[in-house]
């Protein structure tokens, strides 16, 4: 029997690891079951810290499940299951002694489409800081504004943060969402296509607050996008069907992987 | 990882590529007839022919051109990814390449013009053997492209040192029969000069080799290849004294 022909009869599972910095997120063997359907299958990789890690893959293939788990909003569900680690900093987030409110202060999400809540500016982004801490209205106010300016809106709401938040447009709602996610200051950020149902001006403005983001944050961002995955991400990982199939620099992902399934899903000959 | 044998989803994809490999391999074509035609003219000393020659590269030119276009457009249009994007990337660069054989080919013709005004020397004769070797190159290396063939490429690759060394051999005859006799000179100035440009043919099809072997693999070819040519080697001072 051919190398070849023995290699594709005992796949290898996908590098976990590759190594630009120091791990942030370490998942071992996750599995994850929605009502005993499988959906995802042993997954491992190593996030690092302060970069951003693209998740791509048609639909279906669970990575916004796995983007799910690390802030471990599947709980909130019935006859949802992950079995595996998530080590962050040393300590498993899928203990169920590890606190959800802890969790949520040091991992953020922005979902796909923009939900502010039907409150003034302000209050979006006080919110959440109301939560976790007790502050005294300067501190409270300084605070907000941090979150905004980190979020890249200040300029366009500083005259109008008692209006409410559901008069700002697509775009602008995105980075209020992030504001109030950087508000708590997590350490890391999830972003599940955060830019999906925004015009190419409002995605140009979030690729660049990601970028600017990466200084303080590890980021973690599924993108049906394959050109978004591309310009921003440092790491690109491919999933399908609940597997990992290769974890990679973004640079060789896109010019040259190394898995035939990688190619042929980004050159668009997947089906 | 070399390309996939799977097609695109969309269908027109598939159909711009095959169009450009398909230019590739017809200008990679032209540029051999074009060397052919050249040799052709230095033996038949036939300055209109060498003319046609010379202008017969125009079209070479042209489908560079067409070729820079497609590899913009597809660019531009298609965002082409992984494979896509290095067949793309390979064939604006192997473009490149044909372009100036092409322009060899020519320079070849119009050497000839001159050539062809002063009495046949001998040593003319040797140019063929030059050329043989390098359209062969040329050729091989084309069907190494079509047939995205990376072992095939890199043989062209290594076999570029056996032109190198008959061109080493070819400038030692010709500076012989410089120093024999000095009326050779200008005819025989005129063939280094040739001789020189069918030597460059070579490494252009060597760098085609390289497209190709990046195009397949994805990654260069880090090898180290034997140079014969010894023609600027500090020794050949010496070679014309030598029988």
């Amino acid at each position: 029997m051919t190398e070849r022909a023995v290699a594709a009869l005992n796949p290898q599972p996908a590098d976990t690891s590759v190594a630009i910095a120091p791990t942030k997120l370490k998942v071992r063997d996750l599995y994850f079951y929605y009502n005993g359907f499988q959906a995802l299958n042993g997954i491992s990789m190593d996030i690092p810290e302060k970069k951003v890690t693209a998740i791509i893959g048609p639909s279906g293939c669970g990575k916004s499940t796995l983007l799910r788990i690390f802030n471990r909003i599947y709980a909130i569900y019935p006859k949802q299951e992950a079995k595996g680690e998530i080590v962050l900093d040393g300590e498993n987030i899928l203990d169920p002694g590890y606190s959800m409110n802890r969790l949520r202060g040091k991992i953020g999400m922005v979902f796909q489409k923009p939900v502010p809540f039907p409150m003034p500016i302000f209050e979006n982004v006080a919110y959440g800081i109301r939560h976790h801490e007790k502050l005294s209205r300067p501190d409270m106010a300084i605070r907000v504004e941090q979150a905004l300016r980190s979020a890249a809106l200040w300029d366009e709401v500083k005259d109008k943060l008692k209006q409410n938040a559901l008069g700002l447009s697509g775009g602008q709602q995105q980075r209020l969402c992030i504001a109030r996610a950087i508000a708590l200051k997590p350490e890391v950020l999830l972003l599940d296509e955060p830019t999906s149902a925004l015009d190419p001006i409002a995605t140009s403005r979030i690729e660049q607050l990601v970028a600017e983001l990466t200084s303080e944050y590890t980021i973690v961002m599924v993108t049906h996008n394959m050109q978004q995955a591309a310009r921003c991400s440092d790491l690109t990982a491919f999933m399908y069907l609940g597997e990992l199939i290769e974890f990679d620099e973004t640079e060789k992902i896109f010019t040259s992987p190394s898995k035939k399934q990688t190619e042929d899903y980004i050159t668009g000959r997947f089906g | 990882m070399n390309g996939t044998s799977k097609e695109h989803i969309i269908k027109s994809y598939d159909s711009e590529l095959a169009r450009l490999t398909g230019e590739i391999v017809r200008m990679g074509e032209l540029s051999v007839s074009q060397l052919e035609a050249a040799l052709d003219v230095v033996e038949r000393r036939d300055e209109r022919a060498a003319r046609r020659v010379v202008d017969n590269d125009d079209a070479i030119d042209q489908l560079e051109q067409e070729i820079s276009h497609d590899v913009v457009r597809l660019l531009a249009l298609r965002a082409p990814m992984a494979g896509d994007l290095r067949n793309v990337f390979a064939a604006l660069r192997i473009a490149a390449d044909i372009e100036r054989i092409g322009d060899y080919a020519a320079n070849v013709a119009k050497r000839s013009i001159p050539l062809s005004m002063v009495a046949p020397v001998a040593p003319t004769k040797g140019l063929d053997h030059l050329a043989e070797l390098a359209a062969d190159e040329v050729r091989e290396v084309l069907k190494a492209y079509h047939e995205q063939d990376a072992e095939r490429a890199y043989q062209v690759w290594k076999d570029d040192a056996e032109l190198d060394e008959a061109y080493t051999g070819y400038f030692r005859q010709l500076l012989t029969y410089m120093m024999e006799d000095p009326r050779n000179i200008t005819p025989c100035t005129h063939l280094l000069f040739m001789a020189k440009n069918i030597e460059r043919i070579g490494d252009h099809a060597t760098n085609i080799a390289e497209s190709v072997w990046y195009q397949v693999h994805g990654q260069p070819l880090n090898k180290q290849r034997p140079n014969r040519d010894l023609t600027s080697s500090p020794e050949l001072g010496n070679l014309g004294d030598k029988p």
